[in-house]
């Protein structure tokens, strides 16, 4: 595949006229898999990780548009996983999806602000994702609007309120808090670590 | 404790009988299959051809009830927690806790998680713990020969000390989980309760 990219890259250096840094799509399965979708959705991004890998990014406003698109080639949604990026003060979701027909995992990355987490839900694409909305929120707080079944899941409900995989939450403090002080595992002054 | 003086732990009529009983509970250790934690994993050999527990009578059995041995085979959460206790409490005296790996002594890896409990030994009294992450099928034959040397001495009093401290269990127990979570909880496990 390197060898078909690289007389394309020097092609545009050389015409200067062309903005365009979006790298050519591989001629295989998934490069047309990613053409035949940016083509429908032209504001996604869409890249080739690798051999049955693919990647899109999206804004947040059509996530929900990209991803009935995609149903149609990804019958499968797999996990919807997130990303804290504290400095950036977003959470990057990750919905990763299976297609049966092509064998091929393409991840769908949105990226939304961490004080304003709200997505629309996918139930209706895939019911499944009830599940790993619930997940996604009750751990980072995400809201997924139109989920009727968001609210506390496996944590205990004061593990809940605090989103525990959130960067910001300290847990060390809050394990102190619950199981008391007198675990002999740390030592405040960093001194003596008992391992 | 309210009902101490109806309790006999070992009955005054068949002292002359102990070493007999103990010889005999050291030699028929039921387990209850409840595995948490990574520790399950390391059931399977303990079990099959090359360490076969069961020539020293150790059985896997399904009920609580009848249960003798409680493995409780890695990290504990707040929520198996509450299953454990309920479990140990079902169980028929004697019965003996030994827990597996560094996470029920201190958090072992998990020592800063949040979910993990920190010491099984407030919640729970153990009365065998095995160091190590995952400790090998050979440090677990260890601590079962440890426990039957224990048993068959009369130290392993963990289910002694459960009804003597009973207090003390309860308060740990009740910080954890809030008060009135038997009732709350349990309750929709097992309705009897
Ligand atoms: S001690 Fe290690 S192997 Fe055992 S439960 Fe903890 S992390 Fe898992």
């Amino acid at each position: 595949m390197d060898m078909k990219e690289k007389p394309k890259v020097e092609e545009k250096v050389q015409g200067e006229t062309t903005v365009e840094e979006k790298p050519t799509l591989p001629d295989t399965k998934e490069g047309k898999l990613v053409k035949a979708l940016i083509e429908k959705a032209p504001y996604a991004e869409g890249e080739v990780i690798r051999e049955r890998r693919i990647k899109f990014t999206v804004p947040v406003e059509r996530i929900h548009e990209f991803l009935e698109l995609a149903s149609e080639k990804f019958e499968m949604l797999m996990q919807i996983s997130v990303v804290d990026w504290l400095k950036e003060g977003q959470f990057e979701v990750t919905y990763q999806l299976w297609s049966v027909s092509e064998s091929v995992h393409a991840f769908v990355k949105v990226r939304i602000p961490r004080d304003d987490a709200k997505l629309p839900t996918v139930m209706d694409i895939w019911p499944v994702a009830e599940t790993y909305e619930r997940e996604a929120h009750e751990f980072f707080g995400i809201v997924f609007e139109g989920n009727p079944r968001l609210g506390p899941f496996i944590l205990e409900p004061r593990e809940y309120e605090k989103h525990p995989l959130r960067k910001d939450f300290n847990t060390l403090s809050y394990v102190k808090t619950i199981y008391g002080e007198d675990f002999d595992r740390y030592d405040e002054s960093k001194t003596n670590y008992v391992i | 404790m309210q009902n101490g003086d109806v309790v006999h732990y070992e009955l005054k009529e068949f002292q002359l009988f102990e070493p007999l009983f103990r010889w005999a509970r050291k030699k028929s250790l039921w387990i209850v299959a409840f595995c948490t934690g990574c520790g399950g994993i390391e059931m399977p050999p303990l079990a099959t051809a090359r360490y076969d527990f069961e020539r020293f009578g150790i059985m896997p059995n399904p009920a609580p009830r009848m249960g003798d041995l409680f493995l409780i085979t890695g990290y504990v959460t707040p929520k198996t927690l509450k299953r454990i206790i309920i479990t140990y409490e079902m169980m028929q005296d004697p019965k003996y806790v030994l827990a597996h790996g560094s996470c029920p002594i201190n958090g072992g890896v998990y020592w800063d998680s949040y979910n993990v409990v920190k010491q099984l030994d407030k919640y729970i009294p153990v009365d065998v713990a095995i160091a190590g992450c995952m400790p090998r099928a050979e440090a677990v034959m260890d601590g079962i020969m440890t426990i039957m040397k224990k048993i068959e001495d009369g130290t392993a009093d963990g289910w002694k000390r459960y009804r003597e401290n009973y207090e003390y269990y309860r308060k740990n127990q009740d910080e954890l989980f809030g008060e009135g979570w038997r009732e709350k909880d349990a309750r929709r496990w097992l309705a009897w309760i």
